[in-house]
């Protein structure tokens, strides 16, 4: 354990710490373009430069390793005036580009210039290098090679992370820049990391460039429901819109995010989200259809049947619990086996619903059918009548369409309904409503409303209470707890 | 165009490559090869060596790039190099490449119309004594002035490279 000394702080590190980190341990922040956590050091960027007792000249803490009795300055003059100097370099070609910049608010470049610089160029503007303006490269991302630093921290992260080695750093000295095959796409499925990892504005994302000035933009936790692994992120709203999805870095589950998780949030503000019900193919109020919906499962009786959904939160299959007892019906099912475990080495779940844990919770508390019994039933000619989540729906694909069924399902939109479903409910999507999920390894994710759901738009929850009330098996329930109270008395 | 690196060569590589401890670490070497054999690194030799050396396209590609010694287009039979840093510019570069410019009617990193000439201007080849210098193809040519660039340019021109023998 070396005993080091930052800013006339001491501090024991373990073996192996580089001098940025152990600052990092004491607070003192070091500014860096090249550096990341989770990237290999490179050292090429030299703005975490500092001073070292009996060391000839100024030191990179990235790349330094913390020893015993070492000595560091931070915020020395002969410090400062190096990083000024290196942001000076740093800035000979970068283009003047700021008020048309996206990266503007968020840029390395504009954080360390006012920390350190403010100085005037001393280049002329006209004596700038040019490189090639912004292309779009892959489905996500944009680049513009002036702005690029060449830090490489997304060269490393092509090579380190998805370890499909796209990217390089082309040509010489001035002439730099990074690229790849030529006629290629940059589409490994992570990409989105890499306008995030981007210190400057070189990397951009597709979705978000343009669509609201950083400063203007509000952060709420959130959680990913596109697979099991359940990576937490943090969404990016304003003025009851959601503009991205960013990861929340944690040691449980996730550093990055995928491009597929970064996007499910469009379905939220897409347009054909439902806000009124549906019965076969013809929209109509929600009143009406729970009214509809109700008078057929009423009408089912005993072979009307629920199946929980692992794409819905602890709480609503626990309302659909409850509602398969308020019916009297022995065909629900709370039972989804899938295989679990991390499908690409990074962060994708074979498990592609975010909560089958949670519906085995669910399903611990009220019993009901395996997931093949109930199956076996439907195709048998027992269940006359499913009620259950569109995707959920899916998973009996076959079944339905060769019993005839009626399939009544609650979706967030149109384009989810299932061919041939008889009614269509809508509920309100997760970035709207609290919910608990729980992830591939027993954790448990618990999502917070960051927008507003669609105006006449209820939880999962409240739409089964209503529909209850509508068919006679009233469960009067207030809250989201309620259902999960309810569950525990059984 | 379909481009494979031949047997020979491939036995070649497999030579090379078992003189370092790593595969990889032949790179270099073998695009010295490639381009003794075909006079350039063409697109689809650096997909070949990538797939030959177990690296990525990117690697090889930023590799070539780098040094300016790998043409990556096919160029004339004499490849003249003029030095244009410090010592070669104050003993008269910018003269020898004007002239060789006016001689040739080319530009810089184009080739005549005969193929016989693809003119460059490079960084420091490392002979600052002997400035100015220029490289044709692997041979150096120092102290240069314009009437000895005149009378190696006729040299050159029937088809005989001083120096050397090849």
């Amino acid at each position: 354990m070396p005993k080091i000394t930052i800013d006339a702080r001491t501090i024991d590190v373990p073996k192996g710490t580089s001098v940025l980190e152990a600052a990092q341990l004491l607070g003192v922040y070091i500014p860096r373009y090249c550096y990341h956590p989770r990237l290999s050091v490179s050292g090429n960027c030299r703005m975490c430069l500092v001073e070292v007792e009996k060391a000839p000249k100024l030191l990179t803490a990235c790349s330094t390793e913390a020893a015993e009795g070492m000595v560091v300055r931070t915020d020395s003059e002969k410090v400062k005036a190096a990083r000024r100097d290196v942001l000076e370099f740093l800035l000979i070609n970068h283009p003047l580009d700021c008020p048309i910049c996206d990266q503007a608010g968020e840029c390395g470049l504009q954080d360390y210039y006012m920390d350190y610089s403010r100085a005037k160029s001393r280049f002329p503007a006209e004596d700038k290098v040019l490189r090639q303006k912004r292309r779009a490269l892959g489905p996500h991302l944009v680049l513009d090679n002036e702005r690029c630093i060449l830090c490489t921290r997304c060269v490393r992260f092509c090579s380190e992370v998805t370890k499909t080695s796209e990217l390089e750093v082309m040509e010489r000295g001035d002439h730099s820049f990074i690229d790849l095959k030529e006629g290629k796409a940059l589409d490994n499925g992570y990409t989105l990391n890499i306008a995030d990892l981007c210190p400057v504005g070189a990397w951009t994302s597709r979705d978000f460039r343009f669509k609201q000035r950083v400063w203007f933009l509000k952060k709420a936790p959130a959680v990913c429901l596109g697979c099991a692994t359940g990576c937490l992120m943090e969404a990016h709203y304003n003025d009851n819109t959601i503009y991205r999805l960013v990861p929340r870095p944690n040691a449980e589950t996730n550093t990055w995010l995928c491009d597929r998780g970064r996007m499910t949030y469009k379905a939220a503000a897409a347009g054909d989200r439902l806000s009124k019900g549906v019965i076969k193919n013809g929209l109509i109020d929600l009143e009406p259809a729970l009214r509809e919906a109700a008078t057929r499962i009423d009408e089912a009786k005993d072979a009307a049947a629920v199946l929980g959904s692992p794409w819905l939160s602890v709480e609503d299959n626990a309302a659909l619990a409850l509602l398969a007892g308020g019916m009297k019906t022995e065909n629900y099912c709370f039972d989804f086996k899938f295989e679990t475990g991390i499908a690409d080495g990074i962060l994708v779940n074979k498990d592609p619903s975010p909560n089958a844990a949670g519906a085995a919770r669910v399903k611990a508390a009220s019993g009901g059918l395996n997931f093949e019994e109930f199956l076996a039933r439907l195709s048998g000619g027992k269940i006359k009548l499913v009620l259950t989540e569109a995707r959920a729906a899916g998973l009996l694909k076959d079944a339905l369409k060769a019993s005839g069924a009626r399939l009544i399902v609650f979706a967030n939109n149109r384009g989810e309904i299932p061919a041939g479903a008889y009614a269509t409910l809508p509920y309100a999507s997760y970035f709207e409503t609290p919910g608990t999920f729980i992830n591939y390894q027993g954790l448990e994710r618990r999502t917070e409303p960051v927008v507003q759901a669609p105006e006449g738009v209820k939880p999962l929850w409240q739409v089964v209470n209503k529909l209850s009330a509508y068919s006679g098996a009233s469960l009067r329930l207030d809250s989201a707890e309620d259902a999960l109270k309810g569950l525990d008395k059984k | 165009m379909a481009f494979k690196l031949s047997a020979e060569f491939k036995a070649k590589a497999d030579k090379l490559c078992a003189k370092y401890p790593r595969r990889d670490a032949a790179l270099i070497p073998l695009l010295h090869e490639v381009q003794k054999e075909q006079g350039f690194v063409a697109e689809e030799a650096m997909d070949e060596l990538a797939a030959l050396l177990g690296l990525p396209y990117a690697r090889v590609k930023a590799v070539v790039t780098f040094y300016t010694m790998f043409n990556r287009a096919p160029v004339g039979k004499y490849h003249l190099q003029v030095c244009r840093n410090i010592s070669c510019h104050m003993a008269g570069a910018p003269g020898l490449l004007n002239r060789l410019r006016d001689k040739l009617g080319i530009a810089e990193g184009e080739t005549t119309k005969d193929g016989l000439f693809t003119l460059s201007a490079v960084e420091c080849l490392g002979a600052c004594g002997a400035a100015p210098v220029m490289q044709v193809n692997e041979e150096y040519f120092e102290k240069l002035d314009e009437a000895k660039l005149d009378a190696l340019l006729e040299d050159l021109k029937h088809g005989r490279l001083p120096g050397r023998a090849r």
